[in-house]
């Protein structure tokens, strides 16, 4: 057995992270949450296609499976780019239904992205169905991160049903976790390297304050909830492509620890940069709302505990 | 219309290793990346070639190291040649001109382009060593290039803006970084990339003496190897009513106004 990612999944990754750092700095992010998102990463990712990635090659995608997703999702999460790619890529896509920007209340009924989406993925009667855009109504909910755009979806249209098979949805609800927990791995990382920069800089009594042992053992301390919670989404990712029975379960450890992860870097970074990484004029706080925002979505850690202790104990 | 590329694998400008103390040379047994200022010349190659031409790239590597060529066969180059042989450790300027030029006229190409230099040695003449070893008329700093017939049209920057000049085909253009935007390669293109063809040559290949190449050939010797000094501490302008006009006189020094 191969424990790792392999040459293509990683080439695939790099070539994702080349582009994000070049179209999705934090200039980026910041200018989303002051109105629309910049579209200009959102369609390099598709040309590119990263969009298509679990889309079968019969309906012109490159029929790959999570194991080639999830290393970029890192990356999206890494830059906190704006726009919806876990509903797109990872959930809509493997449910058959492709469009520019795809967003879905299977996560939760807060749905980012709302006012830029062309098509709406709806839990209906224990199935999925597919809405246009003049077929929703939107409540928009100002949330913790203003970039999302978040808002209630209601139908207002008959739409089209996607499925109405109840293991194909609990299927698309463990992928939404599988892919929120990627992206809330890429911003545990992104967090703890900002905050590894500014340590570095950051002088008190003479020295950089990262030359302290107690704010290294803070950092320390995120950087390996960021290593237990990488190889376990990995896990996810391989569970789910191969179908094993554990994908469930899989799926859960992976979202509870990749929160975890979050939620530790969150802190040690808030903490570690003092005062400043209160403001808004601070890069900080675009990750570390999004990554509070990714926490409560596709279940909450309270949530994929129990689910875990379910199949543990039961 | 055979379009030929020279595309140098530098080390990871984000991680780009160290200076070996006992060689004096850069570290490359790391990960060889394609260097960014090559990628616009293979952009730009594409672009030229459109559907009708071909691109193939000429690179010179240790290691039998292919991981930049890839991402350049990535964007939509046809082949590749690498030149790689332990022999070549330590070439100088010229001798990486000589061995591109051999690799390069075995297929007869239209148009070679470089970029202006690369990113970890920045000598900036191998193009034209390599243009005067094939014979070839050249034309460096090009910003925007087009083909009409057998002539290629290039605009030429300049420091205070571009001449315009024409050369007869087969030439080198040796390109700036402004030239085009190049395309990320897609993740179709990447794994396409695997199946195309790399043909690794060795010196000997090549018809040149391996006591030419290499330490053997380089026409200098480093002496010896230094840090790069500390950055010093900017000057600090205090404004006693004449600051902006300091601030000009100091970008106008520049040439960046």
């Amino acid at each position: 057995m191969r424990f790792g990612w392999s040459e293509d999944q990683l080439a695939f990754r790099d070539a994702a992270r080349d582009l994000l750092s070049k179209e999705c700095g934090p200039d980026v992010v910041r200018t989303a949450w002051e109105g629309a998102p910049d579209p200009k990463p959102w369609s390099s990712l598709e040309a590119m296609g990263v969009l298509s990635v679990l889309v079968p090659e019969a309906d012109g995608g490159l029929g790959l499976d999570e194991t080639f997703l999830v290393p970029v999702l890192e990356e999206a999460g890494r830059a906190a780019l704006p726009q919806p790619i876990t509903d797109t890529a990872m959930v809509a896509a493997s449910l058959g239904v492709t469009g520019s920007v795809v967003v879905t209340d299977l996560g939760g009924p807060i749905v980012g992205s709302a006012d830029t989406a062309d098509g709406f993925l709806l839990a209906v009667d224990g199935g999925v169905a597919l809405f246009d855009a003049d077929q929703v109504e939107r409540e928009p909910v100002t949330t913790v991160d203003r970039s999302r755009h978040a808002a209630r979806i209601r139908a207002t249209g008959p739409g089209r049903t996607v499925t109405d098979d109840a293991s194909e949805v609990a299927a698309a609800r463990d992928r939404g976790a599988l892919g929120t927990a990627a992206e809330l791995v890429g911003l545990a990382d992104q967090m703890l390297a900002i905050t590894v920069d500014y340590v570095g800089e950051r002088q008190q009594f003479g020295k950089p304050i990262g030359s302290f042992q107690a704010v290294k053992h803070h950092l320390a301390n995120a950087r390996v909830a960021i290593e237990f919670a990488g190889p376990a989404v990995a896990r996810a990712a391989w569970s789910i492509a191969e179908g094993a029975d554990t994908a469930s379960r899989d799926a859960s450890m992976a979202k509870y620890l990749a929160n975890e992860a979050a939620a530790e870097s969150a802190k040690v970074a808030l903490q570690c940069h003092g005062a400043i990484g209160y403001t808004v004029e601070c890069d900080l706080h675009l990750y570390l709302k999004r990554s509070w925002a990714l926490r409560r979505l596709w279940g909450d850690s309270d949530h994929h505990v129990d689910r875990v202790a379910g199949v543990l104990f039961e | 219309m055979n379009i030929v590329v020279c595309v140098k694998q530098i080390p990871d400008p984000a991680d780009p290793g160290a200076l070996d103390p006992e060689t004096k040379t850069l570290k490359r047994d790391v990960k060889l990346i394609l260097d960014e200022s090559d990628s616009y010349g293979v952009e730009m190659a594409l672009q030229l070639a459109g559907d009708e031409g071909t691109v193939s790239l000429v690179s010179m590597a240790p290691n039998s190291e292919v991981g930049g060529l890839r991402t350049a066969l990535a964007m939509g180059a046809e082949s590749a040649v690498l030149v790689s042989d332990d022999a070549l450790k330590g070439s100088d300027a010229l001798t990486t001109a000589k061995v591109l030029a051999a690799a390069i006229a075995k297929s007869s190409p239209d148009l070679v382009i470089a970029a202006t230099e690369s990113s970890d040695g920045y000598t900036g003449t191998v193009p034209e060593q390599i243009a005067a070893l094939m014979d070839l008329p050249s034309v460096t700093f090009a910003k925007e290039i087009a083909l009409d017939g057998g002539t290629a049209k290039v605009k030429r920057q300049t420091e205070s803006g571009y001449d315009s000049v024409e050369c007869p085909l087969p030439c080198l253009v040796s390109v700036t970084a402004g030239v085009v935007e190049p395309r990320y390669p897609s993740f179709k293109g990447i794994m396409a990339a695997k199946a195309k063809p790399v043909e690794e040559v060795t010196v000997a290949d090549l018809g040149l003496d391996a006591g030419s190449v290499g330490w053997a050939g380089a026409g200098q010797e480093i002496v010896s190897i230094e840090d790069a000094p500390a950055r010093e501490a900017g000057e600090v302008i205090e404004d006693e009513g004449d600051a902006h006009e300091r601030i000009v006189a100091f970008l106008d020094e520049l040439k960046v106004l």
